[in-house]
This record gives structure tokens, C-alpha cells and sequence, in this order.
């Protein structure tokens, strides 16, 4: 049973903790505002082992287990959660199906860059006509030679604007509707891809989003991952539940921010004449966010716990996703309230967790989505 | 009892319906948004038609009819644009008080010229951001023959940088509390602007008076009245931000409902699905309730009898609302509801600065139980 973590663990977020602080707190404001990823970072965080953490010692990774990497995704998004999106889909969805798909060869030539932070990844299998129904896609990869032509066009793209490669889902065989899809990886010089446009959001504004077109884009055979032509979906199953328990560690982060922020309010924040710690009102409150962040920690680590020993299920990452994700949003919005008028000002990071917070609910599965796979698992 | 609007209050409800969704164009509202400025032009011509001021007595320039109709105008401009529609309710705020305490004189040289449309007014009463009490507040005017000398700070001002008059809450030593008309650009006043998450479209700033020289003829009725002016423009405000309120939440809900139309997943339309059926159905529930809270609340004002409980009951009712509304209809678009520059992510930075004006649900509950209780009944 997993209750608690040991030792190694908390001396491990006492470390991540502390780089990120010295690293990435003091880039947060400008590239916040800027509305851009702070490119730099993945060479900093690389040279500090701090990229794709379950990446294998053999391609220069950290090999860390799924634990010590919701660690290090609940203090990143603890100082904030635009940074840590770009971090994540480097370490997950970008990499990920490579790394269980994916040839030697492809494993050499794209993960041991990554983990240096050298290169940068991206996930692209939103379109602007499928997001939820991911067999829906449109985006075709026809054979051609010794290669296949990628045409179509893909959105929401978490690093778009900065990737150097991106793994791309697109239909091998477009009349096998859900499986007869594949993901290549497509690099940023290829011809045919292009960057589209960058999109503007309501949070996560130091993350970067973009939209992306394939258009004729030709990519080598070795570049598909896996020897078959479809089952792509399904080479996402293992890296969609490893990105769901990661979500809870993402809204946990930005819960235990805001959490703080509060508290410390609070403390310091007098109205009708006593501190406003002493209002029972806030006070319960306060005593609310402590249990429902206790309980997202909880379930985002034992979620964590059984996916390293291999007994995670869907259900049980979707159950994972979809409670921390919903329980954060009462977090970060009676913070909001509670602060008044102070709250809406951007120089206060109060507002930007409402708005980071909020995204936990679309990606990676919306809530309804998470709703359905639970279901189904329940065997309904 | 009647729950049906009189003729006459449907022309106004179909004639602002008219203008708002005529003249709103999403593209401007967009532009408004990011660049920070106010519907100028917008403005000038909501006040040729009538709308600005549509409660005032025709003397004054206004149409002579109630709070209520004004209502109506609100809630259908911040259903065709809650950046647009929020900006138009806001630039005679304070007017209230100069209606009902102000002297003849005071009525033709600043009400007349706001329902026309050439100036505009503000508040200037609070000196923190975060709800400090109104009677610890140490802004000073003193009384040099005609003349007030005013000194203090005043935080988180409405159209701080547009109003052309303040409405300003201060201390004469020998008068006691007192409300005098300031203008913009007197000597001694600096304002600093802020920057904040949502109503972008209404400028909010500090306001430091050094000295100000105020004449005695804008001093609002009597010396010792300040708070009852406070109160009174409380009242109103906190009408006119419930109907803010429904509105916004009465657009969010359209627009969810044209996406839930239209967009296609899984090969059905979202409003296919259960869940976002019943999701729209919950959505109208919470939208009728605060509807009959807010009209209700109107009607009796203008009947003459406010209740503050209900209307506090109205104003906790309202923000509920608007803050579930308008993150569902957020939910309904999916990843386009986290993306600017669609339709629905403006309303949810605009909903949160018009939830923070209406006051916190624990301030609506003291205020209920104060009420329900009696006034020492907490001393006991
Ligand atoms: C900031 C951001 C970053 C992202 N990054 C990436 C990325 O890097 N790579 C990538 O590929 N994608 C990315 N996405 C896309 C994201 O995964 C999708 O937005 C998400 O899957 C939802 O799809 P959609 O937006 O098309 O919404 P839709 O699928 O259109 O859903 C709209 C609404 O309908 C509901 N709904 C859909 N189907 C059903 C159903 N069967 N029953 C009940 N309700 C239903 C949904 O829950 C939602 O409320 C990103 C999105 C955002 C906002």
C-alpha cells in the first residue's frame, strides 16, 4: 500500500522545488505577459535532468518512476502552469510513443536530444473538426515510395510555434474509421509543415499554441512509429493514461499556489475590524481547500503508484484526472472571490490560477469524456 | 401579482435587443477588448437613442421611466457583449446619488450631460481593494469658505481615466461625511491605471487627491449624509451588476447553445448528448431564478420598497449564476472556449470582474442573517 511518500521522494521535491524556484519562478511575469514559452528553459531544465523523467537511462534520461514525475509536475505547476505545459508534452505526448513505439534508431535520434532539452517536442492530434472524438480526425498520411504524404491540419498544439519535431496522428487508411491511424514524426524543416498560427488563450499564457497545417508534408517510412499500418489510437492508450495522472499533479500544483496565496491573505487581510482568518466563514473555507488538495494528492500519488506497478487502468487515471481537475476549480475560484477586487489585477497571480486552473477540465479528455471512459470501465 | 412585462416595457426590451445585437460587432468587442478602450462611439449613440439614462426624469434628460427598464437595457446589451454591454451600463455611476440628493442646479449641470452622452461619471468611495470598512476610510476634505481642500487616496476607481466627474466619499471635520462631485481634471489629482483580467473595456484606476480644490456647490445635499449616499449608490449598483449578471450569463448561454447546434462529435451534435442537455437545461434553471431575483428587485425599487434582504439575496443569487453559467457554456466550446478571440472567452474574464462587483457570497450572507436576525443579535 502506497500511503505516504518515503524519504527519497520528499527529498526529491525538496530539490525540484528549489530549481524551480531559482530557474523558473523568476521567468514567470515577462513570459506570462510576453504570452511566449521561455525557449531557454529546456536546455536549463535538461542540464538539470529535469526533462521527459521516465525516459530510460540508455537514451540519457533520468529514468525516474511515474511518482517522482508527478513530484516534479506538482511543484512546476505550483510556480506555474503555462511553463509547465510545455514541459509536459515534452516529457509525455511528444515522446512518450516513442519511446514505446518507436524504432532504435528513432529512440537515438529523438529522445536523447529531448532530454538535453536541445530539441523540442510537440503532440498534434486535435483538429479543428475532432478534439473528443480523436477517430474523427481528417489528417491523412497516404503511401508514397518509401514514405508516406501528410495532408491536413491540426489545432491546439501545446509547443507548435517552437517545436523542432512533432508527433503527428493521421489516417494510414482512412476508410478503417479509429484504427486505421498512425503517428509519424514530422520535423519543423520538413517541407510542407507549417506553423499557422499562434493562438491567444485565456490562461496558460507562458505556454505556447498553435495551429498547424501538413500539407503534401513527405515523411520517410523509418519516421511512423510502429511496422504496421494502423493501431495508432491505440499506441496512445499507455501515454493518454500516464498524461491523465499527470493532470491531477498539474491541478494539485496550481491548487496548492493558489492555496497559498489565500492562506497568506487571509492571515495578513483585516475586515469588519478582525483578521480575516478569523471569519468562520473563511475559515471553513480554508479548511475545505486543505481536505480537497490532501485528497487530490492522495489519489494523483496512489494513481501514480499503481500505474508504476503496472495495475493503473484507465478507469483509474480517469478517475484521477477528472477528480483533482473539478476539485480544483472551487480552489482557485474562491480565491478569486474572496479577494475582491485585488483579485482581478494582473500583477496578482490569483487571476492567472483561475485561468490556468481552469484548462484542467478540456485537455487530455474533457471532463465529460473522463465521465464516459469511467463508465465504461465500470463495465456499463 | 404579474410576471409579464407591459407593452411598453417590451418595446424597450426589443428596441436595446435591436441596438446591442445590431451594433455589438464580435470584431470591434474583440479589438475593444485587447487594446483596453472604451465603445466610444457605441456610447454616443446608445445615448442618442435614449439608453444612457434611460431611468432619469425627463427633465433631467432620461425617459422618465424606472430602474427596471434599465434593467432590461443591461441585461440585453450584456447578452450581445458583456465587455460592450458592461462598458455601456457603467458611465453614469454615481448618478444615482446627485437623482435623489443632489440640489435642481446640481441635477442640470451633471445629470443632463451624461444622458446625453457628452460626459461621463464615477464613484470614488473605497480606499482599499479588498473591502475595507467604509467607516474607517480617511480621505479629508476641509471646508475653506466655498471651497473643500480634499486629500486621500481612492482605490480601484471605475473608468478612473474616462469619467469626466467623481463622485467622491470624504470626511469634512466639522460636517462629518459628506459626498462631493470632483472633477477629472482638477489640479492634484493622479490617477494610475490598472490592469486587470476581465471588463477590459472599463478602465480601473487609483486616484491620489493632493489638495484638491472642490467648490461648495458640488457638494451632494447635506454635511453627515455621505454614507446615506454610499448606501443608496450601493443599492443601485448592486441592481444594476445582477441584471450585468444575467445578462452575461444570458449570452454565455446563447452562444453554448449555438455550439451545442452545431458542433459535431462521434457523429452527433453535441446537443444530442444527454449530459449537454442537461447541462443547457441546469443552465437555464439557474438563469430564470436569477432573472425573477433581479426584476423583482427592480420592481420594488421602483415601487419604493427596497428590501435590502432581498436584494441581497438577489446579488448572491446573480453571481452564482453568472459564475456557473458561464463556466459551463466555457465547457460546451471545449478547447474553443479556452481560446481568445472566440466567442465565449472574453465572457468568462468579464463574468469574474462583474462576480467580484457583486460583492462576496460571505458579505451577501452576513448581510441576510444581519437581516433575518437583527442587528446586535450577534453581540448576544
Ligand atoms: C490549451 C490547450 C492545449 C492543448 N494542447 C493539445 C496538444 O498539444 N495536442 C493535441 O492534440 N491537442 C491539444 N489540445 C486539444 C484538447 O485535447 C481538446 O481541446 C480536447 O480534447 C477537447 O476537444 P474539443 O476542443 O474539440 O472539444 P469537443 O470535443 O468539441 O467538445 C465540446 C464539448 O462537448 C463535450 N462532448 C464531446 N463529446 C461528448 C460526448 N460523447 N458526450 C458528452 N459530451 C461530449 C465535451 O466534453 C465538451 O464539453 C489542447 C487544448 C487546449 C485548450
Amino acid at each position: 500500500m502506497f500511503y505516504e511518500l518515503n524519504d527519497e521522494q520528499n527529498s526529491f521535491r525538496k530539490k525540484v522545488r528549489e530549481i524551480y524556484e531559482r530557474e523558473v519562478s523568476p521567468l514567470v511575469e515577462e513570459y506570462e505577459r510576453k504570452e511566449t514559452f521561455p525557449v531557454q528553459l529546456f536546455r536549463i531544465l535538461g542540464a538539470e535532468h529535469l526533462l521527459c523523467l521516465r525516459c530510460p537511462k540508455e537514451y540519457g534520461g533520468p529514468g525516474l518512476d511515474k511518482v517522482s514525475e508527478c513530484i516534479a509536475v506538482e511543484e512546476l505547476n505550483r510556480i506555474c502552469v503555462g511553463i509547465g505545459a510545455g514541459i509536459m508534452v515534452q516529457g509525455g505526448l511528444a515522446t512518450d510513443p516513442i519511446l514505446h513505439f518507436g524504432s532504435e534508431e528513432l529512440k537515438k535520434k529523438y529522445l536523447s536530444p529531448a532530454v538535453r532539452g536541445e530539441k523540442i517536442g510537440a503532440f498534434a492530434l486535435t483538429e479543428p473538426d475532432a478534439g473528443s472524438d480523436a477517430s474523427g480526425i481528417r489528417t491523412t498520411a497516404l503511401k508514397q515510395g518509401k514514405g508516406y504524404r501528410l495532408n491536413g491540419l491540426k489545432t491546439f498544439i501545446t509547443n507548435g510555434t517552437i517545436c523542432d519535431f512533432v508527433t503527428v496522428a493521421a489516417y494510414t487508411d482512412p476508410a478503417r474509421r479509429g484504427t486505421g491511424i498512425n503517428l509519424f514524426v514530422v520535423e519543423r524543416d520538413d517541407p510542407g509543415f507549417s506553423v499557422i498560427k499562434k493562438l491567444r488563450k485565456l490562461g496558460n499564457h507562458s505556454s505556447d499554441t498553435a495551429e498547424l497545417a501538413f500539407d503534401d508534408c513527405y515523411v520517410p517510412k523509418e519516421r511512423m512509429l510502429g511496422e504496421e499500418e494502423g493501431g495508432g489510437l491505440g499506441q496512445l492508450e499507455e501515454t493518454l493514461k500516464s498524461g491523465r495522472l499527470t493532470y491531477g499533479a498539474r491541478s494539485t500544483g496550481v491548487g496548492q499556489a493558489a492555496f497559498e496565496a489565500i492562506l497568506s491573505y487571509a492571515k495578513k487581510t483585516r475586515r469588519q475590524g478582525q483578521p480575516l482568518s478569523k471569519s468562520q466563514a473563511i475559515r471553513f473555507i480554508l479548511a475545505e481547500m486543505a481536505m480537497s488538495i490532501e485528497a487530490m494528492r492522495y489519489m494523483t500519488y496512489r494513481g501514480a503508484w499503481l500505474f508504476d506497478q503496472g495495475l493503473a487502468s484507465m478507469k483509474d487515471a480517469s478517475i484521477v484526472k477528472l477528480f483533482c481537475s473539478e476539485s480544483v476549480q472551487s480552489i482557485v475560484q474562491k480565491t478569486m472571490t474572496i479577494q475582491k477586487n485585488s483579485g482581478l489585477r494582473m500583477d496578482n497571480p490569483v487571476q492567472r490560477f483561475l485561468c490556468d486552473g481552469r484548462l484542467s477540465k478540456i485537455p487530455e479528455g474533457t471532463s465529460e469524456i473522463q465521465h464516459l471512459v469511467i463508465a465504461a470501465g465500470l463495465g456499463l | 401579482m404579474d410576471f409579464q412585462l407591459s407593452d411598453e416595457q417590451k418595446d424597450v426590451q426589443r428596441a436595446a435587443r435591436e441596438f446591442a445585437q445590431g451594433e455589438f460587432d464580435p470584431d470591434l468587442a474583440l479589438e475593444l477588448d485587447q487594446s483596453g478602450k472604451p465603445p466610444e462611439s457605441l456610447w454616443k449613440k446608445a445615448a442618442q437613442l435614449g439608453f444612457i439614462g434611460i431611468h432619469y426624469p425627463e427633465e433631467f434628460g432620461g425617459q422618465g421611466m424606472g430602474l427596471f427598464e434599465s434593467v432590461l437595457t443591461i441585461e440585453a446589451f450584456c447578452s450581445a457583449d458583456s465587455g460592450i454591454g458592461s462598458a455601456l451600463s457603467m458611465v453614469d455611476i454615481g448618478a444615482e446619488v446627485i437623482l435623489k440628493f443632489g440640489s435642481k442646479d446640481q441635477k442640470e449641470r451633471f445629470v443632463i450631460p451624461l444622458a446625453k452622452g457628452a460626459k461621463r461619471m464615477s464613484i470614488a468611495f473605497a480606499e482599499s481593494e479588498d473591502g475595507q470598512d467604509l467607516s474607517s476610510l480617511s480621505t479629508v476634505s476641509e471646508r475653506r469658505g466655498n471651497e473643500y481642500f480634499l486629500c486621500g487616496e481612492k482605490r480601484f476607481v471605475l473608468n478612473a481615466t474616462l469619467a469626466d466627474w467623481f463622485v467622491t466619499l470624504c470626511k469634512e471635520p466639522k460636517e462629518g461625511w459628506i459626498t462631493l462631485i470632483v472633477e477629472r481634471d482638477r489640479e492634484g489629482i493622479n490617477i494610475h491605471p490598472i490592469e486587470k483580467m476581465g471588463l477590459r473595456m472599463i478602465p480601473f484606476g487609483d486616484l491620489d487627491f493632493r489638495e484638491v480644490r472642490v467648490d461648495i456647490e458640488n457638494r451632494i445635499g447635506n454635511g453627515g449624509e455621505g454614507m446615506a449616499h454610499v448606501h443608496h449608490c450601493h443599492q443601485v449598483m448592486g441592481l444594476r451588476s445582477a441584471a450585468q449578471a444575467l445578462g452575461t450569463a444570458q449570452g454565455a448561454f446563447d452562444r453554448a447553445m449555438g455550439h451545442a447546434k452545431q458542433r459535431i462529435q462521434f457523429g452527433k451534435k453535441l446537443s444530442q448528448f444527454q449530459a449537454i442537455r442537461h447541462k443547457l437545461a441546469d443552465m437555464a434553471v439557474d438563469i430564470e431564478v436569477a432573472r425573477w431575483l433581479t426584476y423583482k428587485s427592480a420592481t420594488e425599487y421602483d415601487q419604493g420598497k427596497m428590501d435590502s434582504k432581498f436584494l441581497s439575496i438577489t446579488q448572491l443569487e446573480a453571481g452564482r449564476t453568472l459564475v456557473r453559467v458561464v463556466d459551463e457554456a466555457l465547457q460546451i466550446f471545449g478547447g474553443y472556449g479556452y481560446i481568445a478571440e472566440q466567442a465565449i472567452e472574453h465572457y468568462f474574464r468579464d463574468a469574474w470582474a462583474i462576480r467580484v462587483e457583486l460583492g462576496t457570497e460571505e458579505e451577501e450572507k452576513d448581510a441576510i442573517a444581519k437581516i433575518m436576525f437583527g442587528p446586535d443579535s450577534i453581540k448576544k
